[in-house]
């Protein structure tokens, strides 16, 4: 099971803090392609980080279990 | 100044003493904003010493902004934050020497600002003029202390300290979008809890004490009370040096700027403005009204001197198309205070009607 957190306006659209996704040797790319399909982030954007570390979104990279997953977007209050 | 017992709470800290006290007095520190996070990182930042805080916000306080912005008060709606700013600083630490600076920050003032203080605190509400402070900053090799909120969540940060990572390195895309306190709505206690981990941040580095936020992006919950830290590294993509900078930012800042035909209805008996058809004179319908002037646009420039490059002027044409090239035009000209009518004289004419001012 990989743990995907959420913050901000994606966790507006998901409409949750956090989930586990149930998928074996799903690559990076994949899940974010998949998280996109289901819940259509559309304009806003959010870096990614894999346990705890800023990655590029098109790193080539296979999630393991027990990874977790933190799509952050900027924010701009203030 | 008493210093040894305004500040002896501090100096007591072995981490502080008389030589951090010095350092701190030392220090000029330039906070952009003074809405939310400003004016919780002013006043500590002021109360612990910092000797020079400059404040940059163009901003007039409103009653709304009251909820968070509690170094106001009822009386200060209607008066410049910065000015208001400064008087509760003066009375809270007269060794504070405050900048009031009543300006938007820009491509234009941005690296001649920063070039005179240590720090730059990020206290805005806008990505926008996130990514002009972390080009500012690392163009005059300053530390950003970034700060931000949504709802009930806040992000703090130290970008391009010691040659560190930077925004960009977190947030690569300039044209990404977020909602600010205005839209999404926020509480005080949020952005207070945010401002004061930047303003602990700006201490830090002052006093060259514990560890800073450089590489890395806390993220905070006050719901729940979670916090998480990032890391993240630095990325070789993004260069910039200075005239990349006013490459940059000069296209962004002559942008036309537009107003509605419903908010120019409001000032049509205003004197102070003029209203500027730059149409050809047999184009219909005709609009004239006691504040109106004719110059087609293809005159406009061998008759500039009837107007005043100080007045506020309205320009409007049959769908705004030319009248953004004749802003655009006057503003070459060093005309200021220019403004665009969104779709012209056929949105005006309609409107007009009601009042009963045309003469077709």
């Amino acid at each position: 099971m990989i743990e995907v957190k959420y913050f901000g306006a994606i966790a507006e659209k998901t409409q949750c803090s956090f989930e586990n996704v149930v998928s074996s040797n799903i690559s990076l790319q994949n899940l974010l392609k998949d998280l996109e399909a289901k819940y259509k982030f559309e304009s806003i954007s959010f870096s990614v980080a894999v346990n705890q570390k800023i990655v590029s979104k098109t790193t080539d990279y296979t999630l393991k279990t027990s990874d977790i997953v933190a799509l952050l977007p900027p924010f701009a209050g203030g | 100044m008493n210093a040894s017992s305004r500040y002896n709470r501090q100096i007591i800290l072995p981490e502080i003493g008389e030589t951090g006290q010095y350092k701190l007095l030392k220090s000029k520190v330039l906070i952009i904003g003074a809405g939310g996070l400003g004016a919780v990182i002013l006043p500590y930042l002021a109360a612990a010493g910092v000797g020079e805080i400059g404040i940059v916000d163009d901003d007039v306080v409103e009653l709304s902004n009251l909820q968070r912005q509690v170094i106001y008060k009822s009386s200060s709606v209607g008066k410049y934050k910065v000015e208001e700013a400064k008087a509760m600083i003066a009375a809270l630490n007269p060794d504070v020497k405050v900048n009031a600076i009543a300006k938007k920050l820009s491509g234009k003032n941005a690296i001649s600002l920063f070039e005179k203080y240590d720090i730059v605190v990020d206290a805005t509400d806008n990505l926008q003029i996130k990514y002009l402070i972390n080009d500012a900053c690392l163009i005059t090799d300053k530390p950003m202390v970034y700060g931000s909120i949504f709802r009930f969540q806040g992000q703090v940060s130290v970008f391009n300290y010691q040659n560190g990572p930077t925004y960009r390195c977190l947030y690569p895309d300039e044209n990404s979008s977020s909602v600010n306190c205005t839209d999404a709505g926020v509480i005080g206690i949020s952005v207070g809890i945010i401002g004061m981990l930047q303003a602990n941040e700006v201490i830090k580095m002052i006093l060259e004490t514990g560890e800073i936020l450089s590489g890395k992006i806390l993220v905070y919950n006050v719901l729940n009370n979670e916090q998480q830290k990032y890391d993240f590294e630095k990325s070789d993509s993004f260069v910039i040096d200075r005239s990349t900078f006013e490459e940059k930012y000069s296209q962004k800042e002559n942008r036309v700027e537009e107003i509605s035909a419903e908010a120019v209805l409001d000032q049509i008996d205003n004197e102070a403005v003029l209203f500027l058809d730059v149409r050809n004179e047999d184009e219909l319908p005709k609009i004239t009204f006691r504040n109106s002037l004719q110059i087609p646009l293809i005159n406009l420039e061998n008759e500039i001197e009837k107007l005043d490059s100080n007045q506020t002027i309205y320009v409007f044409c049959q769908s705004a198309i030319r009248s953004k090239i004749a802003v655009e035009l006057l503003q070459k000209m060093n005309f200021k205070n220019l403004k665009s009518v969104e779709g012209g004289a056929l949105a005006l004419k309609p409107l007009l009607e009601e009042k009963v001012i045309v003469r077709d």
